[in-house]
Formats: C-alpha cells, structure tokens, sequence
C-alpha cells in the first residue's frame, strides 16, 4: 500500500554518540528533520540540564541580534534576504560569532548614545533659538518699557511697575510638551495665586525627542513675576511638569547676539548629526546584509542545545544517549546522517543507532506534499488517525470536492472558483516568497488552493450536469420536449401564461427510445433537460430527483467506509470483529438503506407510467410495519415484494443482538477458558494477570509511563539488545491488537451496547443527515435564481436606450452580490457541510482518530517559527 | 438593591470580556510548583529561565546580563502596568470607576512619597523612578513646591481625582514627618471608605466581594496604625481619627483599640473576632515564625482567591491586581535571597495557589 493509505511503520531507536560527535550529528539530523527526540530526564528541571549554559549563550546572542533588528527597522532598511539557509556553525565557531555580535552590539550602542547626546544638544539649542525668537516677538507687543524703562509707556505692567518702584518684574522663558500647557498654567495661577503672568507660543515645527525617537510637539513659555521667592516656586512647578527653561537676556540686543551664536551652533551641529547618521548608516547596512544568515544559525545552535538536553549523558563511555521515534524505511537515511555527523567532527567511534522494543503506541506519521497537505489538514483537525489505521485523506482528495460541488453546483460559480485556484496555484512560487503577509485568514485561503482548485472543478462538473450557470440553462442539443405534439390551438397558446405538457401524449416527450411507449427518440445528452428551467414545476421535480440521488451517494459513501473498517479489521488481524461486528453491520446498512436505494434505483430504470408511480416514503414505512404492498396505495413495486421485505425486516432485527451480543460473548467464553487453564497457577503467583484485578490495565500504563525512564539505564546495563526489524514490526502488530485482558468485562459490555446503539441509529440519522446534499444545492439554486431575477433580470429586460446603462450599473451590483454571497458565504457553508459528511458520517463508520502527530526535530520548522523550542 | 435586581443578566454585556481575560490572566499566576522551581535556582539566569516557561515567557529575553534584582523588579511592574493598563482602555462605565479607584490607593502612595523625598532633600528626579506607574498623574511631580496640606490642596490635588479624599486633612501646619504619616493615613481612611461606599452601592456580588476585603484591608490598617503609633507623639485621638470606620472592627473595636496601651491589648482586641484570632496566634519574629505582617498578607492572598469564586463582579479585578503584586513581591523576595545568597529566608514567601 502506497504511504498515503497508511500511516508510516515507526521505530523506537536508541542512538549512542560520542560527546564530540554529537553536535554534528544532531546537526545532520536536524536539518534531515525525520526523528523526533523524547526526553529522557523528564523530571530535570530546566536549568540544571547539561548544555544549559550553551543555550543560555545562545539567548544572549539571540538577544543582540534582535536588538540590532530593531535599530534595523528604527531605521527602516530592510534585511537582505537571499534564501541561503547555512548549516549550523560548529561549536567552536560560536565563540567567534558571539564576538562579532558583541562588537557589533557594542558599537551601534555607542553610536545611539552619541548620536542621542547629539541630538539633545540639537533640541536644546533648536529650543533655545524657538525662545528667543518668540521672545523677541513678546517683547515688542507688550514690554516696550523693558528696552526703554523711562518711557514709562502705557502698557500695565509699567503700571504695576511703577506701584512698586523698588522691585523688578522678572521672568523666565522656557518650553514644555504642548500637551501639559492648560494644565501647567493652571497649577501656575494657583500655586503663585494669580500673581504671575503667562504668555505663551507654539512652535510650529515638530520636534524628535532625542531618547524615544517620536515626534512630539512643545510650546515656547514666558512666564513673568515679581519677587524671588516667586522665582522659586515657579521654577520648581517647571521642573515638577518636565518645562526646560533657558537663559533669556534681558536686552534685545543680546538677544540677538545669542540667537546668533545658536544658529552657527546648530549649523555646526547638524554637520557632525549627519556625518553620525551616515555612519550608523553605514554600520547598519552591513548588519541587514548578515543578519538572517546570523539569525538562522544562532536559532539552528539553540535548537541543537536544546535537543542534547534531552539525552542522557553517560559519563563512564563518555557517550550521549537519545532516544528517538523514526520512520522505519528512513533508517537508512539516518544512518548516513549519523555516520556523516560522526566523520565532520572527526570521532574515531562511529555513532550508533539501535532499534529497540516498546510497548509505546507509536507517533503518526503521513507524509504529505504541498498538494495531500491540504487534505491529510482536514483529517487531522478532527483527530490524528491511530497509528497505521486506514487513512481517509487519499479518498477525501476525491470525494471532498465532490460533495461540496453537489452542493455548490453551478458552472459559472465553479468557474469563478476554479479560475481563482487556479491563479493562487500558478502564482504558487510567488506567494510563498512572500512571507511578510502574516494574515491568518490568507495563510488558510492559500494553504488550501489545491482544494478550492478542485472544488472549482468538481463544482463546474455538477453544475454542468444541473445545468445551470448563474441559474441560466445552456440549451446545447435541444430539449427532447416538444410542445407542438401537444396540437394547442392559437387561443390557448395566446392566453395562457402556462401550459401543460403531457408527456404520455405521444410525441410529446421523446426521451424515451423507440421500443418505449411514445418512445421517438433520446433524452437530453446529459443532465437536466434546459426545458425544466422555464417549467413551473422545476423545483417539485428537482427536489425528488435530489433528494434521492443524496441518499444514493450517502449510501454508497457510507459504505465505503464500512469497507474501509474491513481493511482496518483485515490489518490488525481482528478476526473477531470482523465476524462479530463488521458482517452484522454490513447486513444492517444493506437492509435499511441499500434495500432503499435499491428500489430507487428500481424505479428510476423501470418505471414509465407517471400517473402510477409507486410511493417510496409510504412504501418504506409500510415495510416496517409488515403491511403488504398493493397496488391501491401505490406502495407496490414488483412481485414477490411483500417476501422480500419481510426478510429484510428480520434480518434487521437478527443484526442487532448479533452486534450486541456476540463479540462479547466470546471474549467471555475465551476468558473463561483461560481462567481454567490458568488456575492451579492463580492462588500462588502474582505474576498471573488477574481477571479481577481492575487495576490491572492502570499498572500497564504506569509501566509504560515509566519506560522512557528506564529506557536509559537499561541501555547503560544492556550493551545492545540484538533485535530483528521483523520482530519489531510484528510486535507493533501485536501491541496494537486490542488485548481484551486490559478491560474488565463490564466495560466492554457497555462499551458493546454504546456501538451498537450508536451504529443502528446512525444508519438512519446519517442517512438523513446527507439530505443536506439536496437542501443546500436548492438553496444554492434557489439564491443565484432569485439574484438573477431580481437584479440581472431588470436590467437586461427593459428596452433601449435606457436597458444597456442600467445592465451596466446593475452588472456591478450583480457581480458583488455573486461574490459576496453566492461564492464567499453559499460557498463556506457548503464546505462546512461537506467538512461534517465527512468528519461525522463517513469517518464514523472506520476512524478512531487516537494517534498523536509524529513532530520531527527540524530545523526548517524551527527556524520558520512553527516549533516553539 | 431590589429584590427583582438582574445586574448579573447584563453584566457580560460590558464586561464579560474583561473578566474572562482576567480570569485568564489569574490562571498564569505562579503556583507552588513554581516556586518550588524558583527557590531551587542557583542564580538569577536559573530564575530568568525557569520564569521562561511559566506565562511571563521571554519577558526578560531582551536585557542583557548581568541580570539585576532591580531589572527584574522592573519588568515585572511593567507587565502588570501594562495588563491593567488594557483593562483600564477598554473598561466601561462603572468597571472604569472602579478600577480607577484601584489607582487612587498608588496615587496616595506616590505623593507621600514625593512629599517625604522632598523633606528630605531629594532630587525630584531620584525620586520619580520609585513611584509606582499606577500611581502616576499629570500633577503629581508638582507636589513639591507645597509646603503645608491646604497649600497642596488648594494648588495642586484641587483637580485630581483625589481631591474628595483629601478634604479632612486641609490645615496651615508645614509638612513634616509625622503630619505627612497623619496626613497618608487620613488620605488612605477617606479612600477606603469611599471605595467601600462605592463598592457597597454597587449591590449584589461585588458589594459582597468587596466590602469583605475592603473592610479586612480597613481594620488592618487600624491594627497596624495602633501598632506602630505606641512609642510615638501621637495621641490616642489623633490616632482614633485615623481608623477607617468600615469593615468588622467598627464601631466597637475600633472603640476598643482606641483605648489600646500596648501589643498585648490589641490581641486583647483581637481576640474577639474570629478571623482575627487566627492571625495573631503564634506570631513572633523568630526563626519559623511568621510576623503578623505576613499573616495578614496570607489572609489577603485567601480572600483574594476566593474572590474568583463568585462570578459577575468586579472582585475579580481588584482581586487579580492585588494577587499580581503579591506575586510581584514574592518573585523579588527570591530574586533578592537569590542575589545576596542568603538562602536561609528564601522559604518566606507567600505561595498564591
């Protein structure tokens, strides 16, 4: 069988590597990604394991790379990336890589504190000329006596000046965060009661705060008062809200002599800012050109470190031992890896890899590609399948968009569908470079492109055969009706908003062959004949048609996967369940569905009388309640069929406590059998797996719980157990057997009776439950009809020159409405409901779904992000 | 409240989401097993590693080594900052009162710290850093320049959300060490009241919640106040005026501890109700005992806990915020045994779960 029906067979192996060699190795085999590491100090705690203090190298490292990321994105340059993906640096090549992340990081550091210093003094000297040009403006509007005090002029403050002569008004200037300003002003009035007075401006330009790099905005203050101890409390209120003051002179004069002195500065200043920048500049690109081949392999070390911390260190034979889950047929690969790991570091020892028995059930592993991924996705998310059971994923690839496309059936729609899997599928190579589109939503759109692909094709399959695209029929052959057989005269012909067609006139239908009553010709080609999308009575006969055909590929899924059971049963050597449960269930899903389909079958080939057309419904309930089948309810099929359906009723009843019953009753029969061969041993040894002992299956699991423990120290005792491949592969046979000692009887009576009960009804609820087949592809029908005729339809119906201008604007209302609703949203629920059919109905009937995911050490998926180590 | 009162029916409506996230953030509150891990490490890389794996994650990840007690405190805080912060940004209605009242008692903290800097002769700005970023508000770093209560009323907490409570404590006396004492006290008496009012009005669980550990944090402070006050210049009426006039030891025992003379007679008081017998049974300062200040930390821890046990209130918040910084307190506490090796005390810590 192909990998993709099963899981890949796994191996326990122990592999014994020399201490230098086991860097490498781990290397090789991270960058293979085939094995999976268990722990084996499980109970260590984290920072008393051995390389813990490599790791912790590894995070400092890590950490001076991401601070060198982030003066990369301060300034803005991008990394270069040109997909090389190195190996990881050998052990002493970290020293050489830590010093050059050392010196880097030392350097940008103290070109941030240069470059900060720099910068403060630009602001500062910025803020200064913004005050003394404000200043200069304050002064002329409303301190004329400052320059000139004899004037006296008219303003008020040489008024109040002129009360108090022996005092001068002073004041400071400062700047402060535009934001703080209403607030510092009023702790101001209040704090000197009024007795100062604030003017203040704002400074258009935005400046950079030189410590966070953001853009703020400030305000130039004056602030004016009397006295020193108001001086005081002025300036600490300043400093309380962050205000820088600067010094002001009094005079303009020497106001304008520093504004001077500032300008020159700055221009001075700004040279050397520049000449920094470029140099971090500089600094920086060197960086982006390195950094994520530096990421890479400091994150491929780590995850190496991290690994080794799972083994075991044997002192004595100066060896790691790990122990691992690999994939048998893999072996191979594995073993060049190591021997390849074993020759880099140059050990004399050749590593070892050792298989060893367990009881352990073993991880599942399916390998997928780009295509299966999608797929073998969707089973997953209901339950990794146990391991080695029949994987539904190959099967889904088919039936998946299937049934979705019964649903979804319309070729237009499907053709939007396909064009849009096909575009992601083309541009494939395209979208996956581009890795910065972090949206979940595109990643889930784009992960399943082979599936939306697909689903477009089969949806364009069914709508071909519903013939409907955007609800209009293609009419390619003509329709086998024929009106005119009918002979109306004009009258009714021009009266009547509708006519019946009688296909029992002879002529007027003419699907049927010649050696048929009225038989002259064929039916439509394929499908729906176009006729029934003018036809009143298109929903009544599509719905029949529908319904029935749901329950069809409902059956026949459902049987599939009742077949897929045996191959599971066949696989684990169940013989038991097979004859005790899947024979019994077989018979029981014929009897109650496959008889049903049969007889719709039956009477799609054979009948051809409209007017008699036997009743199913009432037919079926009538079958279970043992009325004979007449004519006169229209409930008669064939003869000879009231025989036949009293047998199908009691092999159905038979079924049940044969499912119920038997399996069981042979596991007892068996138990017992054993319990007297056994018993003359049971008084005295502890050893006997006692049938009444309930803890029993509870110290098996403590066993193998234990067993990752002991693993180890058994390897240290035991040089090497000698163990065929074939023994393996029959004991995981073995231990996948469901071993009926383990439970007590009780439990798989009850277990018994929740199956069975569980399967009879399900036989008919799921049954059921596929008419959602036929309700969501009417609703789907139903709605893009409705879109037509209420949008579409009112534009291509009204004359010109008014009917091309509204078509047009009503196309683009059409167009949105078909995506948003009948593509996007009909299209979803769709794909939920064909997710249910098979997650519920068809996966029911044969998965378990217990295993775990095989997660292999790898350093593709590490460094990707998708393993957190 | 009434007797048909629905509040919990529509509480989710505005604050379900924020209780759920709380609910999340208290499930990543470290447990024994954690501190178990902690107490083991060697030094403060261990800790930073063992904190790891717990849901602190790489918080730590990017400071460079060496690690200090003090970074740590640091990063710590903030992530409780930040966390409230989110709560604060997207609480409605009353949850954003009763939250901000949770900010009011850091405020407090704050300003008497800047006071006593102040007297003291500090630098403003080595004094800013010790305040806790709950705490801080536009005003605060002014609180300087007062000099007397009513000066620093009337100039600067006039229009801070603190106001209401600062009404009894407006005199023209300076500030020095035992006013600003008087004055945190008499603050922190009319935030607790307030608080416990609010809580009260609220009705229906939160009123239920909260009034038990508001009225336990009240009568704590009483016990502690009257502690502390032997000794000292205050007399016994100024110290009765201190007492929070809310949960169990008032009206009586707040009567009762008013007349208190020394250690003895307080347990006296103590004794009389159950809860508080407890914690002042075997308490002592020696080896293997417990202080009273971490029994009364202990019984906070429980009540806090519990408070998650009653859905639609807001205990919850306040319970998370408090469990947060006693768990805060206890990281430190190891980090600090950790840093100056004294690893005889390490075990008296105060485990959360």
């Amino acid at each position: 069988m192909g990998s993709l029906f099963r899981s890949e067979q796994m191996c326990l192996a122990q592999l014994y590597l020399q201490s230098e060699a086991a860097f490498a190795c781990v290397s090789k085999l991270g960058e293979l990604g085939l094995v999976s590491f268990t722990d084996l100090n499980p109970n260590v705690n984290a920072f008393q394991r051995k390389f813990v203090n490599d790791v912790r190298r590894c995070d400092e490292m890590e950490r001076k790379l991401r601070f060198l990321e982030r003066e990369l994105k301060k300034d803005q340059i991008g990394v270069y990336d040109n997909g090389d993906n190195p190996p990881a640096p050998a052990p002493r090549e970290m020293i050489e890589l830590e010093a050059k992340f050392e010196k880097l990081e030392n350097d940008m550091k103290e070109i941030n504190t240069n470059q900060e210093a720099l910068k403060k003094n630009f602001l500062e000297l910025t803020e200064m000329k913004q005050i003394l040009m404000k200043a200069q403006h304050f002064f002329e509007e409303t301190l004329p006596f400052n320059d000139d005090d004899t004037q006296g002029g008219a303003s008020e403050y040489a008024r109040l000046l002129d009360e108090q002569p022996e005092s001068k008004l002073g004041f400071v200037a400062g700047v402060i965060l535009r934001s703080k300003l209403p607030s510092f002003e009023r702790v101001l009035w209040r704090a000197c009661r009024g007795n100062v007075f604030l003017r203040h401006a704002e400074i258009e330009m935005a400046l950079e705060d030189p410590v966070t790099g953001d853009v703020v905005n400030k305000s130039v203050f004056i602030i004016f008062f009397q006295g020193d101890q108001l001086r005081n409390r002025v300036q600490k209120i300043c400093e309380g809200l962050h205000a820088t003051l600067y010094p002001c002179p009094d005079t303009s004069n020497e106001r304008r002599e520093i504004a001077i002195g500032v300008m020159t500065r700055i221009e001075d200043l700004q040279a050397v800012l520049n000449q920094t920048e470029d140099h971090r500049h500089l600094v920086l690109t060197q960086v982006a050109l390195n950094i994520r081949v530096w990421f890479i392999k400091v994150r491929k070390i780590k995850a190496i470190y991290h690994t080794l911390n799972l083994f075991n260190v044997n002192i004595a034979e100066k060896c790691l031992i790990a122990q691992c889950w690999c994939p048998t047929n893999d072996l191979g690969k594995i073993q060049d890896a190591l021997r390849y790991g074993t020759e880099v570091s140059g050990s004399s020892v050749a590593s070892i890899l050792q298989q060893v028995t367990t009881e352990e059930q073993p991880p599942t592993y399916n390998r997928t590609n780009m295509f299966t991924e999608s797929f073998q996705g969707i089973i997953d998310a209901f339950g990794v399948s146990t391991y080695q059971e029949v994987n539904p994923a190959p099967f889904t690839i088919i039936t998946f968009p299937f049934l979705f496309a019964v649903m979804f059936g319309d070729f237009g729609h499907g053709l939007l569908m396909l064009v849009f899997g096909l575009v992601l599928v083309i541009r494939e190579k395209f979208y996956l470079a581009q890795k910065s589109a972090d949206s979940e939503i595109w990643d889930m759109i784009f992960g399943g492109r082979y599936m939306i692909l697909f689903m477009g094709f089969f949806s364009m399959y069914t709508g071909f055969l519903y013939n409907e695209c955007f609800s209009r029929s293609f009419n390619v052959f003509g329709s086998s009706w024929n009106v005119s057989a009918m002979n109306f005269d004009a009258v009714t012909l021009g009266n009547a908003s509708a006519l019946d067609l009688d296909p029992v006139t002879p002529g007027v239908y003419r699907g049927y062959p010649d050696n048929y009553i009225n038989g002259s010709g064929y039916p439509y080609p394929y499908g729906m004949d176009p006729i029934w999308q003018s036809a009143e009575n298109k929903i009544t006969f599509q719905n029949s048609y529908k319904m029935k055909s749901s329950i069809v590929l409902g059956f026949a899924q459902m049987l599939f996967g009742l077949t897929l059971a045996l191959y599971n049963h066949i696989y684990f050597k169940d013989r038991l369940s097979i004859i005790c449960e899947w024979i019994p269930q077989m018979i029981f899903i014929w009897c109650i569905v496959g008889y049903l389909c049969v007889i719709i079958l039956f009477k799609w080939i054979t009948w051809k009388d409209p007017a008699s057309a036997p009743s199913l419904l009432i037919g079926l309930i009538n079958m279970f309640m043992f009325t004979a089948p007449s004519k006169a309810d229209g409930t008669f099929l064939y003869t000879g069929q009231s025989t036949v359906q009293i047998f199908v009723v009691l092999m159905i009843v038979f079924c049940l406590p044969w499912m119920l019953l038997a399996k069981p009753a042979v596991i007892y029969y068996r138990r017992r059998q054993k319990a007297n061969r056994y018993a003359p041993l049971k008084s005295d040894s502890s050893t006997t797996r006692g049938l009444e002992n309930p803890n029993f299956a509870e110290d098996v699991g403590k066993s193998q719980r234990n067993y990752n423990l002991a693993g180890g120290e058994m390897a240290d005792d035991v040089p090497i157990i000698e163990q065929d491949q074939l023994d393996v592969e029959s004991n995981s046979i073995q231990q996948t057997e469901p071993d009926p000692d383990e439970k007590d009887f009780s439990e798989i009576m009850i277990l018994q009776i929740i199956h069975t009960i569980e399967f009879s009804l399900n036989c008919i609820s799921h049954t059921a439950s596929y008419l959602r087949l036929w309700a969501l592809s009417l609703a789907h029908s139903e709605l893009s009809e409705v879109l037509w005729t209420m949008v579409m339809h009112i534009g291509l119906s009204m004359a010109p020159p008014a009917g091309p201008i509204v078509t047009y604007a009503v196309f683009w209302f059409f167009a949105v409405l078909t995506v948003g609703i009948l593509l996007v949203m009909e299209g979803l629920s769709a794909f939920l409901h064909a997710l249910r059919l098979h997650w519920v109905e068809f996966q029911s009937k044969f998965y378990k779904g217990q295993g775990y995911a095989f997660l292999p050490f790898s350093f593709e998926s590490i460094i990707q992000g998708r393993v957190d180590e | 409240m009434g007797l048909f009162d629905f509040a919990e029916v529509g509480f989710n409506v505005d604050n379900g989401f924020l209780e759920g996230l709380t609910r999340g953030f208290k499930n990543g509150v470290l447990c024994k097993e954690d501190y178990r891990h902690l107490t083991q490490c060697d030094s403060l890389e261990d800790l930073k590693l063992h904190l790891q794996s717990t849901t602190y994650g790489n918080f730590l990840a990017n400071e460079p080594s060496p690690l200090t007690v003090a970074v740590i405190d640091d990063r710590l805080r903030e992530k409780l900052v930040v966390e409230f912060q989110f709560l604060r940004n997207h609480a409605y209605k009353e949850l954003a009162t009763f939250l901000d009242f949770i900010k009011y008692s850091y405020m407090i903290d704050n300003i008497i710290l800047l006071i006593t800097g102040t007297l003291r002769q500090r630098q403003l700005s080595e004094l800013l850093p010790k305040c806790h970023p709950l705490g801080i508000f536009d005003q605060m770093e002014t609180v300087t320049i007062a000099n007397s209560t009513a000066d620093l009323y009337n100039a600067i907490l006039v229009d801070s959300p603190l106001a209401p409570f600062f009404k009894d404590c407006i005199s023209e006396e300076d500030l020095d060490e035992v006013n600003i004492e008087v004055i945190r006290n008499t603050l922190y008496k009319a935030y607790l009241e307030a608080f416990y009012d609010w809580c009260e009005g609220c009705g229906g669980a939160t009123a239920e919640v909260m009034c038990e550990i508001l009225g336990f944090e009240a009568d704590r402070r009483s016990f502690i106040i009257t502690i502390n006050s032997f000794g000292t210049e205050l007399s016994k009426e100024d110290r009765a005026k201190l007492y929070p006039r809310r949960g169990k030891l008032y009206p009586d025992g707040l009567t009762e501890l008013a007349r208190a003379d020394d250690y003895e007679s307080v347990k006296r008081v103590a004794e009389h109700y159950t809860e508080y017998r407890k914690l002042f049974d075997g308490t002592g300062v020696g080896i293997g005992e417990k202080t009273l200040e971490d029994k009364f930390f202990e019984h906070e821890v429980t009540m806090n806990v519990n408070s998650f046990m009653q859905q639609f209130q807001y205990g919850v918040f306040y319970s998370f915020v408090k469990l947060r910084e006693q768990e805060c307190r206890n990281v430190i506490w190891i980090s600090e045994c950790i840093a100056q090796r004294h690893r005889s005390k390490i075990d008296s810590y105060i485990p959360i779960f």
